[in-house]
């Protein structure tokens, strides 16, 4: 093997050996990279929001999975939030949140806002 | 519903008016040609919607953050073109400024960055109006009312847009260039924030706290927010990752433009 060749391979074989002490330093500089982010299901169903209030632990990042059970597209908003994705009818989708500072985070159907209403509460 | 959708529209149609209106003035200001309008909008309407009938589908890549993938490419694709389009301008006008003419491979290049930012921008706020529009269409006791709604909204958007066109014609040509090219160093660096946006939702990139909040002077939801927010990507709680791309988005297109500016030789158009 030529020299340039072993360098590189032992290049490599160094970043490997350091990537699972990355991993460890990103996750402990930030921690919610090692956990799991806690699942909270809402439906849509006649265009309401199932429940509408949803209540998540503060500094948390936390995964809203959200069933659109109407045959018409939904778009989940929140000016609050900073969070915009639009549901199309009859599907289900993923939208993180958090980590979040306790208090309350109105969220609404932009399609249907009269009766589309609901709030999450951080605690 | 009337109310609900003039302002859905409207704020979908307003982006995409206010850069077109960009565009649209730089393109009269130097005599060029306004092809790129017509293959930006219909090629715009077509991927919006293509993209709409197959939302359902897009969202579920990546473990259904594909909505926001697809979305944040589109979005950092316009920067891009922007900053081309920037760059091949100057290109353009230094060429002009030697030998009086344009050469026609910079033409056929801001033609193509101009109508690939326009197509962009048309899919992803034109893909949410398909959407909506096809929901509407499911519920008959709303239609009238939600399609008056909706043509009220595209209205008021592209007043706003032929506004700005006018509003930007109207400065004297020193003021033109700077101008037009501060509105598309916001925009581009708008874009690239509303794409660092969609990434943090996907959990792609990490959530971080708001480095300011300034909901109480103007907020989101507010007219006025709303129109800050077409214009220059206003946010009142934005995150670090947004800031830095912002800054990123809208540097490069100021870069771009400083690059190959030189000495005006007299009697030259100003752009």
């Amino acid at each position: 093997m030529s020299p340039k060749r072993d360098m590189f391979t032992r290049f490599i074989k160094k970043m490997f050996q350091l990537l699972p002490a990355s991993v460890v330093t990103a996750c402990l500089l930030y921690p919610p990279l090692l956990a799991a982010a806690p699942v909270i299901e809402i439906s849509i169903k006649d265009h309401l929001f199932y429940p509408s209030v949803v209540e998540i632990p503060a500094n948390t990042k936390v995964k809203l999975f959200i069933r659109n059970l109407d045959p018409t597209a939904e778009e989940f908003e929140s000016y609050e939030l900073n969070r915009e994705k639009v549901i199309s009818g009859n599907s289900k989708t993923i939208i993180f949140v958090g980590p979040l500072p306790p208090g309350e985070y109105p969220f609404f159907g932009e399609f249907f806002p009269k009766t589309a209403q609901g709030t999450v509460i951080v605690k | 519903m009337l109310i609900n959708s003039v302002i859905f529209v409207l704020q979908e149609t307003l982006e995409a008016a206010l850069l077109i209106s960009v565009f649209l003035t730089i393109s009269l200001h130097l005599g060029h040609s306004l092809r790129w309008l017509a293959a930006g909008f219909f090629a715009g309407l077509f991927f919006a919607f293509l993209y709409a009938l197959n939302m359902a589908q897009v969202s579920e890549w990546f473990d259904y953050v594909g909505q926001e993938v697809t979305n944040a490419t589109l979005q950092a694709t316009i920067t891009l073109f922007i900053g081309l389009y920037v760059l091949t301008l100057q290109q353009q006008k230094a060429f002009a400024a030697d030998t009086g003419t344009y050469r026609s491979h910079l033409s056929r290049r801001l033609f193509f960055a101009a109508t690939a930012s326009v197509a962009c921008a048309i899919t992803v706020e034109g893909s949410e109006i398909f959407i909506y529009m096809q929901g509407v269409f499911l519920q008959s006791d709303a239609l009238r009312s939600a399609l008056t709604g909706s043509i009220i909204g595209v209205a008021i958007g592209v007043s706003a847009g032929v506004l700005l066109l006018y509003l930007l014609r109207s400065l004297s040509t020193p003021l033109l260039q700077p101008m037009s090219f501060s509105l598309l160093a916001l925009f581009a660096g708008n874009m690239l924030s509303q794409a660092a946006l969609k990434l943090t939702q996907a959990d792609w990139i990490p959530s971080t706290a708001p480095l300011w909040d300034t909901s109480q002077w103007v907020s989101e939801s507010s007219v006025s927010g709303r129109l800050l927010y077409a214009l220059i990507g206003y946010e009142a709680t934005p995150s670090l990752a947004q800031i830095i791309s912002y800054l990123l988005g809208a540097g490069l297109v100021i870069t771009l433009a400083r690059l190959t500016i030189r000495k005006e030789p007299p009697g030259t158009n100003n752009l």
